[in-house]
């Protein structure tokens, strides 16, 4: 199974330390890597189709994007195929424009039902791969969506766009997508690992899908809750801004409509 | 009553079309006004406690900072009579830091009650309810978040907000932000967001005055609260309004 990373900061900040042991720890996905950030809004990925880690050393061109790399947010993903071939191009992140900004996406899971997905927005991603049709499915639910931008919250479109994938296409589901300025992680499988404040690696925000976290601190396991469709975290300056459950289709309409739920804050 | 102005952008951007606008709409204030803002990290505030027109034109130095104060996030207070205090220091946006980050703060209401609260670790020593209020925020939120770094910011001020309102009713709406996100509390009257066209840039305006700060008042949407018992938080960074959490 593939592994995610991100780093999220106030100000820029290099994941030199962690970007390592993140690659050391997910060794065992052999088929490409990719490092996701953005310059002035826009999305910069370099990705490759290689191993991450090879007889008992890092990928040269890892180490040294780890040590130079420098932005407020930094994604990662280690790949190991689940669907596609294995080549640059399947690699992650992958990178789409929409909602009137440039973002960049990274998954893991097995969703084989949203392959044949046909995008009816273009760029299409050149990857025959599940995560690039999620991508896409996503990016098209967005764009038809844009009249609705100054009026509606995005997580209310996400969260729409969210529930038509699972219920459309059933599937595995663990992401990170960011615009450079905040990021959002969803989940309906794996957990996420995360970590504030840390003494051993970079002073941010880290989130990663390794079970163990990347050092021995108090990682914190976030994962969908019971009777949920997954977990949504929004993610931004450093901080855990917002947690979020997807609730059931049924559930989700009564929670948007205000009425009162158990267990709601009041 | 004071009004409150926000902008939120994903990256630097000047208020120059806004703020000349929200000074105009709000000259009956006539007590003071401020502007805050990030830069590199780190807070400013320019505030004054002159009114925000003199003569038939606003402020020399509100019109000038207007065109200059270029920032992810910028916050505006125009301070009303009632506020019953003249000093500049006393002026609006207040800043403090904690939980890592410099925070901003901007505050308007009907809320005496909350005079009564005493925060073990003061912004400012004088009664200014304002600084009370916003002395409440961070101790609540700070004690919220205290070795649980599993919460979110959201949540820890979510829960603050109920206990304000619950502990000290009245009728608030505050801006409270930092270098990236801006929440916006309230549970009384209405705070406008105005998404402007893309050739201006990609940005986000709110304000509580009356009909907004452009031409056509259709342009803007209202985020009203009727239940002072309940009350609303706005969550923006970038130019998009992220979420809408009902207390």
């Amino acid at each position: 199974m593939c592994d995610l990373f991100a780093l999220c900061a106030a100000h820029s900040h290099c994941a030199a330390t962690s970007l390592p042991l993140f690659a050391a720890r997910g060794r065992r996905n052999v088929h490409g890597w990719g490092i996701g950030f953005f310059r002035q809004n826009l999305p910069v990925v370099e990705k490759s189709g290689e191993k991450v880690f090879q007889e008992g050393r890092l990928h040269a061109s890892f180490q040294r994007l780890a040590r130079v790399v420098a932005s407020p947010i930094i994604l990662a993903h280690i790949r190991y195929r689940s669907s596609g071939q294995v080549d640059e191009c399947h690699a992650h992140p992958f990178a789409l424009d929409f909602w009137g900004q440039s973002w960049i996406f990274a998954h893991n899971g097995e969703a084989g039902a949203i392959e044949p997905y046909l995008s009816r927005h273009l760029p299409l991603l050149s990857a025959g791969s599940d995560s690039a049709r999620t991508f896409e499915f996503l990016r098209d639910y967005f764009a038809d969506a844009a009249s609705r931008r100054r009026h509606t919250p995005f997580l209310q479109i996400l969260k729409e766009a969210l529930i038509g994938l699972i219920e459309r296409y059933p599937g595995e589901y663990n992401f990170l997508l960011s615009n450079g300025a905040f990021l959002w992680a969803f989940t309906n499988h794996r957990q996420f690992l995360l970590l504030r404040g840390s003494q051993k690696l970079e002073d941010a925000l880290l989130l990663t899908t390794i079970a163990e976290g990347l050092s021995p601190e108090n990682w914190q396991k976030i994962s969908r809750q019971e009777g949920t469709w997954g977990k949504i975290l929004l993610i931004a300056g450093g901080d855990l801004v917002l947690a979020e459950d997807l609730l059931p289709p049924a559930v989700e309409a009564i929670e948007s409509s205000g009425q009162d739920l158990p267990g709601r804050l009041n | 009553m004071c009004e409150l102005f926000a902008m939120s952008a994903g990256q630097n951007y000047t208020a120059q079309d806004y703020l000349p606008v929200f000074a105009d709409k709000s000259r009956t204030n006539i007590s003071g006004w401020g502007i805050g803002f990030f830069r590199a990290g780190q807070v400013h505030i320019e505030k004054s406690c002159e009114g925000i027109y003199a003569g038939d034109q606003v402020h020399d130095s509100f019109q000038r900072l207007a065109r200059v104060v270029d920032s992810r996030i910028i916050i505006s207070h125009i301070r009303c009579s009632k506020a019953g205090h003249q000093k500049e220091s006393l002026a609006q946006p207040l800043s403090d830091h904690f939980l890592d980050h410099h925070w901003l703060f901007n505050l308007t209401g009907d809320f005496p009650k909350a005079a009564g609260y005493r925060s073990p670790r003061p912004i400012i020593p004088e009664e200014l309810l304002a600084a009370r209020v916003f002395e409440f925020i961070r101790d609540g939120m700070e004690a919220q978040l205290q070795d649980r770094h599993d919460l979110s910011l959201y949540q820890a001020l979510a829960v603050t907000c109920k206990k304000l309102i619950t502990d000290y009713p009245g009728e608030y709406i505050f801006f409270l932000a930092n270098e990236t996100v801006l929440f916006a509390f309230l549970n009384s009257a209405q705070v406008l967001i105005y998404h402007p066209p893309e050739v201006q840039g990609e940005s986000l305006v709110l304000t509580t005055v009356s009909g907004g700060l452009t031409r056509d008042p259709d342009n803007w949407r209202a985020y009203p609260n009727a239940d002072r018992s309940r009350g609303q938080i706005l969550i923006i960074s970038g130019a998009d309004l992220l979420y809408q959490g009902h207390l």
